[in-house]
């Protein structure tokens, strides 16, 4: 092309309407709209998280680059605590079958449906604190529990609950399933109650009994909240779980260390141990892990509703 | 999949770059402690604010009361001057301090309990020496300043109260009711146990849930076997918390569990809930704060009790002495008022508040211009001497992050069952090596403070 006839298509070029970056420009108007909060989420967030990084990565305002992350991850509280919050993750599974059950059978009921519901919802509504108190005392050796079965001539049932090293995160396990099984039934419950009569009826009409109808047409409907659900859940037991073991505990995580977790880890480096640095440290791989599986969820949730739309 | 190796590509270049550059900085955390200072200016005229935060209306009842008087007083005083306190949690102390501490704000005078409490705000920058405002002729006489809370030469925080740590009260009436004389030797003490247990009655009532009545264990047990000395000696390596006399006390721990010392919930309930069992009469024999014991006697009434010190088995020069510590206050590395919080700490040992103390709490000031001569009530009066003459109190000489993480738990394993004494001691050397990888820096710090 010679240059003449550059200049010219050039100048063309310059002057004609550009269709693409008209779109683009469109593109981006809702720029105003979510600046307010981008940069609110951005400062709050955003600049804590940049503090969390760069500190991880420093002793005393020094870098000492994954000097941290090496001490943190040969620690063998850290890997326990670590081993405890996968243990609770075990139970994930059994909360969601549990919800799953009870939202199915109180979608059964014909009568009571509020009264059960509110009584199975309530616990989730319940602050931890008061929670962690109740169950503290409750549970204690010569507590309510324990009296009751030997008054029911159970006795040989009765443990030490949240004194054996043995029992104590399993019974927080438990505990925790108490209280957050309600959440997974009142969702369950609204989905199945949004679903279309005739679907049900249909199956019936096929000869599908109560299993083969629940387990064939009803959890599959309620498949993206059932994916939902699980990794809330999993947060849940990854990074959410500190006040349950510092009420039960006293903060202690114990007996011996049979329920310190990755958040306790945090906080007791932070503010008791004053290793902010470690601390720091220990809460970039809990970020990172709870990342992995938020993502994970949106991964599945994709996934499952590509499957839907098939 | 090219996009993924990518990213994993620029991680394992980020991490190489930061392996590199970690070991040059390695020695960064053995740099020693520098105490935080500020210069102290004339007393101010204009309006100053000042927030107290403290603890000790726990083991202290009465404590409250005489701090709302002492501000009261100070504020008549000084009409210009305004102090706010807050009563802090045993378990929020710390951690509310850290927190504040992180943040630069907060209290201007905080409580600390004495020894490696008072010693790692101020190896930390937290706290300002309190000898760079009070003179020496004052802080003299504030009782155990100088064992527990000085360091090169200065003094971090100034002795409130003495708490004479721990006293054991033994219900003679539920001895005698039993067949039982108060034991006086450790083989005594676990035949008590053997017999109170085979009547169905508890012989020590203790709590661990909260893990703090694991350190007292360790001071009143392991001061039987070794001083302070040794404790530091093993901080910094010149002894092993498995040598035999570092190690005996979780021996003899392990044997009072397996001769069933203890009320059978100790794992599940806190100590002062536990101590309550002793009041009612379930148990012979409990462990009080040495300030409370005095209020816990009035409970049950005088005669029925016997205040002693736990039975012996050891031979270190402490060995039938109570241990003694004095609960402090310090002035924060931010506040901006030193000399008003120093002249307010000095007027809390003023005469007519040191006797105003004893008054509300039946505790002794930790000022030695106390006449304790004046004290008629024989509780108290015997509590005073052995505090007076008490041995160094040892959970007050090992760092407080070994304390918590070694101490408190081993001791509930071993109450449980499910360690053994020897493997305690095993997992107390083991982290204490740990901690000196982490923070090698309280090592040197351990040299300085114990010459």
């Amino acid at each position: 092309m010679s240059s003449p006839e550059v200049a010219e298509v050039s100048s063309a070029r310059d002057t004609a309407p550009r269709p693409k970056t008209r779109q683009r420009a469109r593109n981006l108007g809702f720029i105003p709209w979510v600046a307010p909060a981008a940069v609110t989420i951005l400062f709050v967030f955003g600049y804590s998280m940049f503090q969390l990084f760069a500190q991880s990565f420093q002793y005393h305002g020094s870098w000492v680059g994954l000097d941290n992350f090496k001490l943190v991850l040969t620690d063998p509280l850290f890997l326990t605590a670590i081993g405890h919050n996968a243990m609770l993750l075990a139970i994930v599974p059994v909360l969601l079958a549990l919800a799953l059950l009870l939202a199915i059978l109180l979608f059964e009921t014909k009568r009571g449906l509020r009264g059960y519901r509110a009584t199975l919802f309530f616990p989730y509504i319940l602050p931890i604190p008061v929670v962690g108190v109740v169950f503290g005392q409750l549970l204690q050796f010569n507590g309510a529990l324990n009296q009751a079965l030997h008054a029911v001539g159970l006795g040989g049932l009765a443990a030490d609950w949240l004194g054996d090293p043995s029992r104590a995160l399993w019974t927080m396990g438990a505990i925790i399933i108490w209280k957050e099984v309600g959440f997974g039934v009142v969702l369950f419950l609204a989905r199945l109650m949004s679903l279309p009569s005739e679907v049900f009826e249909a199956a019936r009409i096929d000869g599908a009994g109560f299993f083969r109808m629940h387990l064939h047409v009803t959890i599959p409907q309620l498949r993206t909240l059932v994916l939902f659900y699980i990794v809330i859940e999993a947060i849940v037991m990854v990074s959410w779980v500190f006040n349950y073991v510092y009420v039960l505990t006293n903060g202690q995580g114990g007996p011996g260390t049979s329920t310190v977790v990755s958040e306790l880890y945090i906080y007791r480096e932070a503010f008791q141990n004053q290793a902010p640095e470690l601390a720091a440290a220990a809460a970039v791989l809990l970020f990172i892990a709870t990342l992995v599986l938020v993502v994970g969820f949106f991964r599945l949730q994709r996934a499952g509703e590509g499957t839907f739309a098939e | 999949m090219k996009r993924t190796t990518g990213i994993v590509a620029a991680l394992a270049a980020v991490g190489l770059a930061l392996t590199g550059c970690s070991s040059s900085n390695s020695q960064n955390r053995d740099a020693a402690a520098t105490l935080a200072t500020k210069t102290a200016e004339a007393y101010p005229t204009g309006p100053v604010h000042l927030v107290m935060w403290w603890w000790g209306e726990q083991e202290a009842p009465g404590a409250k009361k005489w701090l709302a008087d002492t501000v009261a007083g100070y504020q008549q005083k000084h009409p210009n001057v305004t102090i706010d306190t807050v009563l802090q949690t045993t378990d929020g102390l710390i951690p509310a301090f850290q927190a504040a501490a992180s943040a630069k704000q907060g209290p201007d005078i905080e409580y600390f309990w004495g020894g490696i409490y008072s010693q790692q705000p101020a190896w930390s920058g937290q706290i300002l020496p309190v000898s760079d405002y009070i003179a020496p002729e004052e802080l003299k006489h504030y009782l155990n300043a100088s064992l527990e809370d000085s360091y090169k030469g200065k003094v971090l925080t100034a002795p409130w109260y003495v708490n004479p740590q721990f006293p054991v009260l033994v219900r003679k009436d539920i001895l005698a009711a039993n067949g039982l004389k108060v034991p006086t030797t450790w083989p005594d003490f676990l035949s008590t146990c053997d017999t109170l247990h085979k009547a169905g009655v508890t012989t020590i009532a203790g709590g661990v849930k909260d893990g703090w009545f694991g350190g007292w264990l360790y001071s009143m047990l392991g001061g039987q076997s070794m001083t302070s000395r040794d404790v530091t000696a093993a901080v910094i390596g010149q002894q092993k918390f498995t040598d035999p006399k570092q190690s005996l006390w979780w021996t003899k721990l392990q044997e009072t569990q397996e001769h069933h010392c203890w009320n059978s919930n100790i794992n599940s309930v806190e100590l002062y809930q536990a101590q309550q069992q002793w009041v009612s009469g379930d148990a012979a024999m409990t462990i009080t704060a040495g300030t409370d014991a005095p209020n816990f006697v009035k409970k049950v009434g005088a005669d029925k009790v016997e205040i002693m010190t736990l039975p012996t088995f050891g031979d270190s020069e402490f060995a039938k002495k109570m241990a003694t510590t004095s609960q402090t206050v310090g002035i924060t590395a931010w506040t901006k008022f030193p000399q008003v919080d120093a002249d307010f700490i000095q007027f809390m040992h003023s005469p007519d508040r040191l006797a105003a103390w004893f008054d509300a709490t039946g505790s002794l000031p930790a000022d030695d211009r106390f006449d304790v001569s004046k004290v008629t009530d024989p509780v108290k009066k015997q509590l005073f001497e052995m505090a007076l003459s008490g041995a160094p109190y040892l959970e007050n000489f090992i760092p407080a992050e070994l304390d918590s993480s070694a101490i408190f738990t081993n001791v509930q394993l071993v109450l449980q069952g499910n360690r053994t004494g020897e493997a305690a001691a095993a997992d107390v050397q083991k982290q204490m090596e740990r901690l000196r990888l982490t923070k090698p820096a309280l090592v040197n710090n351990f040299k300085a403070w114990n010459g």
